[in-house]
């Protein structure tokens, strides 16, 4: 007896390792860490062009090396292209999708609360936004540019209206899928309707919403260089188009290595939003 | 005085048929009586609960609190769930003063009457943690504590320690017995425990299902002894409680044995 309690003291007293933590095990990806597979395949893919490239494969017209690519960065941003500096390029397109984001975020949240609460609202709006949302933007710039003009308004209000819908859609399932439970808990605790707005929908909302604006801000890129080959003289759109008609297939790749690294950020960033603001989505 | 008056329930199913979820049932809750609604799966009590609570009109029937008919839900009566609605994104102290906020008190007094009740269901080491960090038990006592919080004079409890080990659940039911007795709360709880019922009403109702109705009451005393003398287990092991315990029973079977037979 005595022997054996002595050796659980003993053994309880010796140095412990740290534990290991553990957490439930999620269902799909989940939070596990992708960063390095991610890196991995944009260095095999940057390899494969490279080999492409450096053995010839592929005409030198249609595909230039790495190497040249990021010369053609260091001339573009010392020498600007087509009367404007690289950067003033990309500010112009950051501009654009930057303030008609905020316009449809702005738009599209209350919008979409309001059409998942209120009878009137959906009603009114449906027909209008499941009109329009399908059809793909560039069908109706031509309209824009005819009604707006040629300059920023036209291309500013295409981004906002294709922006606005998916926004304004996830907005509406958010609501839908709040649990009623929640609404009749912070009834019975006395909230008033602009309350259980604030406190309750709009947050139980928010990972539906967030995920709508990721999907919005794509789609926004999407339509922004496609705006901007057709309608503009500044930005990272038309420095591509414009260096397709000369054949410069080096600064094309410029400019779509810039768009994908600004489209990157965005993404990233709502990312970080969506870590902060929902660290609970999905564990309750 | 809430009074619940031949209130009668009836659901549209999604075949198209109508479930009768509660018949004409009829009682009263007085200043501080602790009715006890009990009954197997099925038989209307979460639907009695969510008409009080105003979640849910009536089919027929009334309900009157205090003189007013009840038309909504409202902070005079405090709600805990049977399955917890806590915000997963507030922190657990946040959460209990969720209705101190709508009530308009002052951030830092509703944070410090939110401890003092977390204190009192003995969660104030979780205080800063967000519900998905607890366990369900835990999770239903943060409900209670949030219920309590707003001081309502009616409190309304759908099977609140259905999820407590039993050790918690005897410490759950003796605190709340303290709470009862000391503020003088009308309560409406429902359980499965005949025990639990025994123990804790001034008037129990058994109840059967479909339609779901009152098939029998009891007056007891149990819970005003236990609040005088403290001593749960001399009470539990009386010839008294046993008897009872076996005469609902004994209702509760042949409820079951009657719906099985027709
Ligand atoms: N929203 C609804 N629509 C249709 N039928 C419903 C609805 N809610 C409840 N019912 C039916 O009403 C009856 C009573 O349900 P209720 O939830 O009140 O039971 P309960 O006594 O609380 O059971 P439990 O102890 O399992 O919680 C059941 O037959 C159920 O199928
Ligand atoms: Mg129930």
């Amino acid at each position: 007896m005595s022997d054996i309690v002595q050796t659980t003291a003993v053994s309880s007293a010796e140095e412990r390792p740290q534990p290991r933590l553990v957490k439930m095990v999620r269902f799909g990806v989940g939070e596990k860490p992708t960063a390095a597979i991610s890196i991995a395949t944009a260095l095999a893919v940057a390899t494969l062009w490279w080999l492409v490239a450096e053995l010839d494969l592929v005409p030198h017209l249609f595909l230039p090396r790495p190497g040249e690519v990021l010369t053609q960065v260091g001339v573009l941003y010392y020498d600007g292209y087509a009367g404007a500096s690289l950067s003033e390029h990309i500010f112009a397109s950051l501009f654009r999708i930057v303030l008609a984001a905020s316009i449809a975020i702005a738009a599209g949240i209350p919008l979409g609360l309001l059409m998942g609460l209120n009878r009137w609202a959906k009603g009114i709006l449906d027909t209008p936004i499941e009109f329009y949302w399908p059809l793909p933007p560039l069908s109706y710039l031509p309209l824009m540019i005819i009604w707006l003009g040629i300059g920023e308004t036209s291309k500013i209000t295409l981004l906002v209206l294709a922006m606005f819908a998916p926004i304004c859609l996830s907005a509406q399932a958010g609501v839908r899928s709040l649990p009623i439970e929640r609404v009749n808990a912070a009834r019975s605790l006395g909230a008033r309707p602009l309350e259980l707005f604030t406190d309750i929908v709009l947050p139980s909302a928010l990972p539906e919403i967030l995920t709508g604006v990721r999907i919005a801000v794509g789609i926004g890129w999407g339509t922004l260089v496609a705006a901007e080959l057709i309608a503009s003289t500044r930005g990272i759109g038309f420095m591509i188009m414009s260096a397709a008609q000369f054949l410069a297939t080096d600064v094309v790749f410029v400019g779509i290595g810039i768009i994908a690294i600004c489209a990157f950020a965005f993404s990233a960033a709502i990312r970080f939003i969506e870590a902060v603001l929902v660290p609970w989505k999905g564990k309750l | 005085m809430l009074k619940v008056d031949h209130a009668s329930v009836f659901f549209a199913a999604r075949d198209g048929r109508t479930v009768h979820a509660l018949d004409r049932v009829s009682f009263e809750i007085p200043e501080s009586g602790f009715v006890v609604a009990l009954g197997a799966s099925g038989c209307g009590k979460s639907t009695l609960l969510n008409a009080i609570a105003g979640f849910l009109p009536l089919s027929d029937g009334a309900i009157i609190l205090d003189g007013r008919p009840v038309r909504g839900p409202g902070a005079d009566r405090g709600v805990v769930f049977q399955k917890d609605a806590l915000l997963p994104w507030k922190t657990v102290v946040d959460n209990v003063a969720l209705g101190l906020k709508f009530a308009g008190v002052s951030k830092s007094e509703r944070r410090a009457r939110a401890h003092e009740l977390l204190r009192l269901v003995g969660l104030d080491e979780f205080a800063k943690a967000l519900p998905y960090e607890l366990s369900g038990g835990m999770r239903q006592r943060v409900g209670i504590a949030r219920a309590l919080a707003t001081e309502p004079d009616i409190l309304l409890m759908d099977e609140p320690f259905g999820a407590l080990d039993s050790l918690t659940r005897d410490q759950m039911q003796e605190l709340l017995i303290s709470i009862w007795y000391r503020t003088a709360k009308r309560i409406f709880f429902i359980t499965h425990s005949i025990e639990e019922a025994l123990f804790l009403g001034t008037q129990v109702l058994v109840m059967s299902p479909r339609p779901g109705r009152v098939v029998a009451r009891f007056d007891l005393d149990f819970v005003r002894r236990f609040a005088a003398t403290g001593d749960a287990r001399s009470i539990k092991l009386s010839t008294e409680f046993a008897s009872l315990r076996e005469e609902i029973r004994a209702i509760l079977h042949r409820a079951e044995d009657f719906r099985s037979a027709a």
